[in-house]
């Protein structure tokens, strides 16, 4: 076992005691995430800069301790929550925006920055950091990075990875080293393209050097509503089909629409059975091209009314609808568990349908609110928790859920990752073999198995070489982890 | 060299398992057009994949399609068009799919149409001890596991054979103009940068500035009216991007940030430099020549490897070298995939 009182006086020498969290308070704050999985931390840490950032890795490594980095804490797999006695690392005092070179289309950020909050500070020099999470304005770009996440406006320009050049990354050992590069191309293997998406197992970016990509010169947004939600979905194809990519093509369904517009008052239509909002961008002649298409699409499917944003305020409210979804659904009941996958996109309306039939089936309520260009579904069950068995219920749903979206076609995880909420999935998507090398993907950063044991890979998947340090290390997961 | 020319992905999986227990160095090889990347190695079978050549699955409304690896880029290329799409790879038409995602073939058009890597949603790869993995998923957006879909990207196959692959396509542009400018240098490309709003490459040369412009063909007129505002530019003919220095024996592909362009280039009398990018193709002359281009790409951070000829990657140490080399480990056991030729020692 190791010596959490020796550790927490290393950690108080190293980034003085305010930057330890050891009190029992302090520990079940950070023994959880957005998901509903709860675990429990041995010691809390609050680095300032990346030299803190690896002292908390040498001394975790000196005392054995198994290390959880953490960003803001909205993940919804529960990638950050520590198990056993784990070392918690939080990034969220490191939150500088380092430099910014428009010229060479890159900006250097500390991990514990919010995603809003550096979009913002880049739009006067005509860029902007493209993925935009529906947590950014409390998400760190260390967290999207590590879960690799998307967002609305990633349909046309690509998740997190696409817009991260490099990072530095502190090893176990707490060894800083860059992988990427700032210029277009680097030497070696494309280590960072792992990190980016690792969950918190290969180690902890300690700065994240992101693409700015200019801020297109027009934009129009569309918000169409349609009768029913298989025409929705099918419009959804009928646009890819045309040739048109918009910036952003999200679908909400009636319950998530009532919800949505009792609290943000953005003026969708109540009546409707599912809307879609479209945004296109790029120079405006392409634009009006754009929107030609993509209402022909919708007149294909009997598409209601076709509104279009007049100006910017507009165009703010009806974003304004889908950012606050998650928000909203609060007045429908006090719990929600919210889901992530992805399917091939004209498998959209069977599996909206299949996702209905599973919320009938056990009695819950479910509404969609997701981002329908990439297929990637959210489906949301509301629930009241002191209520028994509807637990129970919801966890059963979330595994037809799961298996719906593989039988589709689809993956486990569109953007959220898998954590530990889905690892035990991980065997119906990848067999032993594929398992196995990823195991030992993450072995070569983390031979010893310390950083944020038990996430992502089932705990049968071994890499061969390192298989008998695991082995020796993992026992079940301990009682009380889930929920 | 001995030959293995296998006609199924299982046949590869039992030649390398031979080859990892007999020792053998083995070589995979595409269509022959990117040989000159990475150090020279020495090897004692070539592994041709050129027979794995199915189009396996494609559904043009899914934007997706899965392709055996060795698909020559022609054959990728007919079949996407005729529903109006492309992989957005700049590879020549005799490369292979696999070919070009183990070069790491970034296209020309990055600006508009993105990375190489980021097209390449899942692979099937077969190890150097012939273990069959797969990772990523057939759907645009996914972050289920491990990547190993990254990790063989740009990897010289040193860690796996690429077996089958599953590729992000996107619609054609409707419309596509190329157009040079009467002046060149530089200054210029960046201006034409500047000025000329989401333009899929600027290509500055001493004497001109290619410009491709894609998109709807109203943009795509847009963005020319604005060309002209900068600069005098005429149109050319013929496909997109050419050859670059055909006549040059010995080609470098240095990577530089975009602004250590000129200090790059200074008093270079021959060079194509992507702007906004940080690419420049550049002739050398010879071993001292390479040396000195090679030594000013370091000294700006960045790297000059050779693309066509002798001079291989250059001498740049590789960040988290442990991590490379269980890596390699991990994949090739037997250390019988180009032994030698990628960045790691």
């Amino acid at each position: 076992m190791p010596d959490l009182a020796a550790a927490r006086v290393d950690l108080e020498g190293a980034l003085g005691p305010d930057g330890v969290l050891a009190d029992p308070l302090g520990l079940a704050l950070y023994a959880r995430d957005a998901s509903m999985v709860e675990g429990s931390a041995g010691l809390v840490a609050f680095p300032t800069d990346a030299d803190q950032v690896s002292a908390c890795l040498r001394i975790a490594a000196g005392h054995g301790l198994d290390v959880v980095p953490r960003g803001s804490g909205t993940g919804l797999a529960g990638a950050a929550v520590p198990v056993g006695d784990a070392l918690v690392v939080v990034t969220t005092k490191m939150r500088r925006i380092l430099e910014v070179r428009p010229e060479d289309r890159l900006a250097w950020v500390e991990p514990g920055l919010f995603n809003l909050d550096l979009s913002t500070e880049l739009r006067p020099s005509g860029f902007t950091y493209a993925p935009d999470p529906s947590s950014q304005q409390v998400s760190s770009i260390g967290g999207n990075v590590n879960t690799n996440a998307g967002g609305p406006h990633c349909l046309a320009l690509g998740v997190t990875s696409a817009h991260v050049r490099a990072v530095d990354l502190a090893l176990p050992d707490g060894t800083i080293e860059r992988l990427g590069a700032e210029g277009p191309a680097a030497p070696g293997y494309d280590l960072r393209g792992v990190v980016v998406g690792s969950e918190g197992t290969v180690g902890i970016v300690t700065a994240v050097c992101v693409r700015l990509t200019p801020i297109p010169p027009d934009v129009r947004t569309l918000l169409l509503d349609f009768a029913t939600v298989a025409d929705c979905a099918e419009t959804v194809s009928s646009v890819i089909r045309r040739g048109v990519v918009p910036a952003a093509l999200e679908m909400m369904d009636q319950g998530i629409v009532r919800a949505v517009e009792r609290f943000a008052h953005a003026g969708y239509p109540t009546d409707a059975a599912a809307v879609l909002l479209v945004e296109v961008d790029g120079l405006s002649a392409g634009v009006e091209d754009q929107v030609a298409e993509i209402e022909a699409a919708a007149h294909e499917h009997g598409v209601g009314t076709i509104r279009t944003a007049r100006d910017e305020t507009e165009r703010q409210l009806l974003w304004k609808g889908r950012k606050s979804a998650f928000g909203a659904i609060a007045q429908i009941a006090p719990n929600y568990h919210l889901h992530d996958c992805v399917v091939p996109r004209t498998k959209l309306a069977e599996t909206l349908a299949g996702i209905y039939a599973i919320a009938k089936r056990h009695d819950l309520i479910v509404t969609n609110v997701f981002h329908a260009g990439d297929g990637n579904l959210h489906p949301l069950f509301s629930f009241d928790r002191r209520v028994p068995g509807t637990l129970e219920r919801v966890l059963a749903a979330a595994d037809d859920v799961v298996r719906l979206s593989l039988d589709a076609g689809g993956a486990l995880s569109g953007e959220h990752g898998i954590g530990l909420e889905k690892r035990d999935f991980m065997a119906l998507a990848f067999s032993e073999v594929d398992l196995e090398a990823q195991a030992c993907v993450r072995a070569a950063f983390d031979p010893d198995g310390r950083m944020n044991p038990r996430k992502v890979l089932p705990d049968g998947a071994r890499c061969g070489e390192f298989a008998a340090a695991a082995m020796a290390r993992d026992g079940d997961l301990p009682e009380g982890t889930w929920i | 060299v001995d030959l293995i020319h296998p006609h199924s992905v299982e046949a590869a999986a039992s030649a390398l398992v031979e080859a990892s227990r007999l020792g053998t160095r083995v070589l995979v090889v595409g269509g022959r057009t990117q040989m000159d990347r990475g150090n020279p190695t020495e090897v004692d079978a070539e592994l041709w994949t050129t027979l794995l050549d199915r189009v396996v699955r494609y559904e043009p409304d899914e934007m997706i399609v899965v392709v055996e690896a060795g698909l020559r880029l022609r054959d990728l290329r007919a079949t996407l068009a005729e529903h109006g799409q492309e992989w957005p790879c700049d590879a020549e038409e005799d490369a292979t799919v696999g070919g070009a995602i183990a070069t790491g073939a970034d296209p020309v058009r990055q600006l508009r149409v993105g990375l190489l890597r980021d097209t390449v949603l899942e692979v099937e790869a077969v190890t150097g001890d012939g273990r069959r993995t797969r990772s990523g998923a057939r759907t645009v957006k996914n972050v289920t596991g491990y990547d190993l879909h990254r990790l063989v990207t740009g990897s010289l196959g040193t860690l796996a054979c690429i077996a089958q692959v599953a590729l992000r396509v996107r619609p054609l542009p409707r419309a596509a103009r190329t157009l040079v400018t009467r002046d060149g240098g530089l200054d210029l490309g960046r201006r034409v940068l500047e000025t000329v709003p989401l333009p899929a490459a600027v290509l500055a040369e001493p004497d001109g500035v290619t410009v491709r412009l894609e998109g709807w063909p109203d943009e795509v007129r847009e963005q020319e009216d604005a060309l002209r505002r900068v600069a005098a530019a005429d149109p050319v003919d013929g496909a997109f991007p050419g050859r670059v220095f055909p006549d040059a024996t010995t080609l470098v592909e240095a990577a530089v940030v975009p602004s250590a362009l000129p200090a790059l280039l200074e008093e270079r009398g021959a060079f194509s430099a992507s702007i906004g990018v940080g690419l420049a193709w550049i002739p050398v002359s010879g071993p001292e020549d390479l040396a000195e281009v090679r030594g000013r790409a370091e000294r700006l951070g960045g790297i000059a490897p050779v693309v066509r000829g002798d001079g291989g990657l250059g001498d740049v140490p590789v960040p988290a070298l442990g991590v490379h080399l269980r890596m390699k480990a991990a994949f090739d056991p037997a250390g019988i995939l180009a032994p030698g030729r990628g960045w790691i020692p």
